[in-house]
């Protein structure tokens, strides 16, 4: 029962944040959803990722998003998009029931509801290569936020110096 | 309701997103929308690896993953939103379509 | 050790490339001496290696199933090439920092040129075919960036273009080798398959033979793609000494020699490579003979003299094509840059505005007549001994027509030789010219040259043991030493040539006598500057790519909503096939 109000949830919120004409208001439904989410995987007993999408998706992201916003300023969202909407939705309905098709033909699904007992800590010595890249794709991108915020600096100047 | 098998309700809830987010990426000629869209696909995909590791019952290797997952997508919001902003500054725009100058 | 030489060899010029650019455009001298320092380190490295080469894999680092395992093998063939890669490209170096002074975007240059020669020494080091093809797609892409170096001069960017669509459809016949390759026998390590070629069925193995000659003769501009080289020209001296004589031309022949144990047994690929061979050097010859431009001359008798070792492989011979790529790589790295200090210090390339450039450049002027003497082939240079090799090889292994056109070749090549070194630096001067003087750099790489296209084919006892069973299993090349050289070469056959070669030279001191012999050959004359037609063909695989280009840009919008179509409209594709499929 609490799978169903979630599935739910997380299907309305998520259209409801495209489908939001302010950008800082599909940013708030965009947090909602991602606490949902959150929750869902809690239910699965995935515990620490749990937390870590809450704090990150719900958080990080949402205030990352707020700041954006904020100093880009929001912008007329009348938009036509580039192509027409009913070939995207279209598209869309047809890979999901493919994807339904083909999965309803992969045979019966049981759900096992108590975590394994290994701790994530213990997996992490197998998986050391990804925690290597992720140190690697944060540095990347702590180096190419400053690269873009130091791109802005010497035009506001020159600017005014003109 | 509540006859309705768990793994059936989770892979609803993962292709509705998986599907709200590629029609966002599809359908929007907003910079910001467009990253909106990659964070719902990416929820999407991190939910795929759980539901996957609940029913092989590795958990915590799917929790690693999923993690992975996360981290990369959070950078990329980062990067984006950081792009998104230097676009708005030298265009005046966040409409994608000028930033295309491709020669056609 | 070896594993660390192989390392350094391949690492240290893509180290160098790095510092070259990170040293910025600001800092010239510094540029050059990074440049110069990355490539003797990294010639000292291949050197090196030389006490240490055995059939044995050095490295092996596993790329998980699909891809097999990438390894690299310091055997004789791989050292040998390396060392000449690294050595020559050191000296190409040295030659630019008086040949490039004062360029600008220097180090894109030093970039570039530093990414081939590690590339290079890649290319031989690997013996994973699908390393040697990425290997071999990053020598055409480095080759295309330094042809068309100056980027606002149209045919330096049109000779680029050529070049690398030409390369590239060879590169073509390599990829689908190394498939079939893997598809058939279910790895990619090539000591594998020359260990039992018969593990591929026969079919196959006449498709890939005939698929890697193809793309050799691509690589190695030979019949039907010669006409790239000559329009590669455009590019500055010291590449065309490195990349169009020395190094990457070369890789077509080492691809032949490489596989030559496979191969031998495919019913008509001897006779194809020979012929494949003989034509380029004929034709090559002529066209020599009726060009102008100083380095058009050189880069035909190159597309001939790799006809010569393509020949020598073809007939058998895989020990006197190495040889002769040895000589060939010393002398035509020491001609081509030699021609360039000509062309530097006088400022033009046709040789008919020329003339008297000897008087103005003395030093230039005997280590030129020194690299020439060496490619027609005069008793003592390098270059008589490995020729005569090769005749003696086509002699004992080919037909007799094969022999006689080789031969016959070997006199033209000693027509153009002779006319070049006249009309450069002889007679008067043809027009109004000033001749700056030589850079001590440029002597600095001409010396050792000129020294060791005099002294190098000493080695050929130690080349012998290089090449032999110890290190190239599959090949049976005997070890062979200077006596025996000595016996095979000083011998009656090789007397014929050596008339022949006497004819040729004797033509040019009299051709105002024969100049109603050569009123004959006008016809000739004319077709040889149309290059016999190639030119058409060569073009037209460059038309037709570049019209499909600009079609399929189309394609390439700039906008997410459209990329993301494509990427939606496979998924939707690949999930019927699933869902018709099971």
């Amino acid at each position: 029962m609490v799978y169903v109000l979630v599935a739910a949830g997380i299907l309305a919120c998520a259209i409801l944040a495209i489908r939001s004409k302010r950008l800082l208001v599909s940013a708030i439904w965009l947090a909602v959803t991602s606490a949902l989410v959150a929750l869902m995987f809690y239910l699965l007993g995935a515990v620490q990722v749990a937390v870590i999408e809450l704090s990150v998706g719900a958080g990080l992201v949402t205030v990352l998003f707020v700041f954006a916003i904020n100093i880009a300023g929001e912008e007329g969202m009348e938009l036509e998009p580039v192509m027409p909407k009913p070939l995207a939705w279209g598209l869309v309905v047809i890979a999901i029931s493919l994807t339904i098709y083909l999965t309803i033909m992969g045979g019966g699904l049981k759900l096992i509801l108590s975590p394994s007992a290994d701790t994530p800590a213990i997996l992490w010595s197998d998986r050391y290569l990804d925690i290597l890249l992720q140190i690697g794709l944060i540095f990347a991108g702590v180096l190419g936020v400053l690269g873009f915020l130091s791109e802005g600096k010497p035009e506001t100047q020159k600017k005014d110096q003109a | 309701m509540n006859n309705l098998p768990v793994p059936l309700i989770v892979i609803f809830s993962i292709l509705s997103l998986a599907g709200v987010g590629f029609y966002c990426l599809l359908a929007t000629r907003n910079m910001i929308k467009v990253i909106i869209g990659l964070q719902l696909l990416v929820k999407g995909v991190a939910m795929a690896f759980i539901l996957g590791g609940n029913l092989t019952g590795q958990v915590n290797l799917a929790q690693t993953l999923a993690l992975t997952v996360i981290v990369a997508d959070t950078i990329v919001a980062v990067i984006g939103l950081a792009l998104a902003v230097q676009v708005r500054h030298r265009l005046g725009t966040l409409d994608i379509k000028a930033l295309s100058t491709l020669k056609r | 050790m070896s594993l660390i030489l192989i390392i350094l060899v391949i690492g240290l010029p893509w180290l160098g490339a790095g510092a070259v650019l990170l040293a910025g455009d600001s800092h010239e001298k510094l540029q050059h001496a990074l440049a110069v320092v990355f490539a003797l380190a990294a010639g000292a490295a291949a050197v090196l290696m030389l006490p240490s080469v055995s059939k044995s894999t050095v490295i092996s680092l596993s790329a998980g199933t699909v891809f097999g395992n990438f390894t690299f093998v310091a055997d004789g063939l791989s050292v040998f090439l390396s060392i000449i890669a690294t050595v020559i490209g050191a000296l190409a170096v040295i030659f630019s920092i008086n040949y490039m002074h004062g360029e600008a975007q220097l180090g894109r240059y030093y970039a570039f040129v530093l990414f081939f020669i590690g590339a290079m020494a890649g290319l031989v080091l690997t013996s994973n075919m699908l390393l040697m093809f990425f290997f071999w797609e990053i020598t055409a892409l480095c080759s295309y960036a330094l042809i068309s170096f100056h980027n606002d001069d149209p045919k330096a960017v049109h000779g680029g273009i050529k070049a690398l669509i030409i390369t590239s459809v060879g590169g073509v016949g390599l990829l689908l080798g190394a498939i079939l390759l893997y598809l058939t026998s279910g790895s990619l390590d090539y000591n594998q398959f020359l260990a039992n070629p018969h593990t591929v069925p026969a079919g196959i193995l006449g498709v890939l033979a005939f698929g890697f000659l193809i793309a050799a003769a691509a690589k190695s501009a030979q019949f039907p793609f010669q006409t790239w080289l000559p329009d590669a020209m455009e590019a500055p001296s010291p590449i065309s000494a490195l990349i169009h004589a020395a190094t990457m031309v070369n890789a077509g022949v080492y691809l032949l020699a490489r596989f030559y144990p496979a191969f031998k047994d495919v019913p008509y690929w001897r006779e194809a490579v020979m012929a494949v061979g003989v034509l380029s050097a004929l034709l090559a010859a002529i066209m020599a003979l009726v060009s102008t431009d100083l380095k058009r001359v050189l880069a035909y008798s190159t597309v001939s003299q790799l006809g010569y070792m393509v020949y020598a492989i073809g007939a058998g011979s895989v020990f006197a094509s190495q040889f002769h790529l040895f000589s060939h790589s010393i002398f035509k790295a020491l001609l081509f840059l030699s021609a360039g200090a000509v062309i530097h210090s006088v400022g033009t390339r046709d040789m008919t505005k020329m003339g008297g450039v000897g008087k103005k450049l003395p030093f230039v002027k005997w280590v030129f007549i020194i690299g020439s003497l060496a490619l027609v082939g005069i008793p003592i240079l390098n270059g008589f001994w490995s020729k005569e090799m090769i005749l003696e090889a086509g002699l004992k292994g080919g037909s007799i027509i094969y022999y006689a056109v080789m031969v016959f070749t070997a006199g033209l090549t000693a027509l153009y030789t002779i006319r070049m070194v006249w009309m450069v630096f002889y007679g008067e001067p043809r027009s109004d010219y000033h001749a700056h003087p030589v850079g001590l750099a440029m002597k600095i790489a001409l010396a050792p040259l000129a020294l060791a296209a005099c002294i190098s084919w000493l080695a050929v006892g130690r080349f012998s043991l290089l090449l032999g069973p110890n290190s190239l299993p599959f090949h049976g090349i005997a070890p062979f030493g200077i006596s025996e050289m000595f016996h095979d070469v000083v011998s009656l056959p090789t007397l014929i040539p050596l008339a022949v070669i006497a004819l040729g030279i004797l033509a040019w001191v009299f051709r105002s006598k024969l100049s109603g012999l050569a009123k004959a050959f006008d016809w000739l004359r004319w077709l040889a500057e149309h290059s016999f037609g190639f030119e058409g063909i060569n073009s037209g695989i460059v038309a037709a790519t570049e019209a499909s280009a600009e079609g399929l840009s189309y394609s390439q919008t700039g906008v997410i909503s459209w990329n993301l179509l494509y990427v939606v409209g496979t998924i939707i594709i690949f999930f019927a096939i699933f869902a018709i499929g099971a």
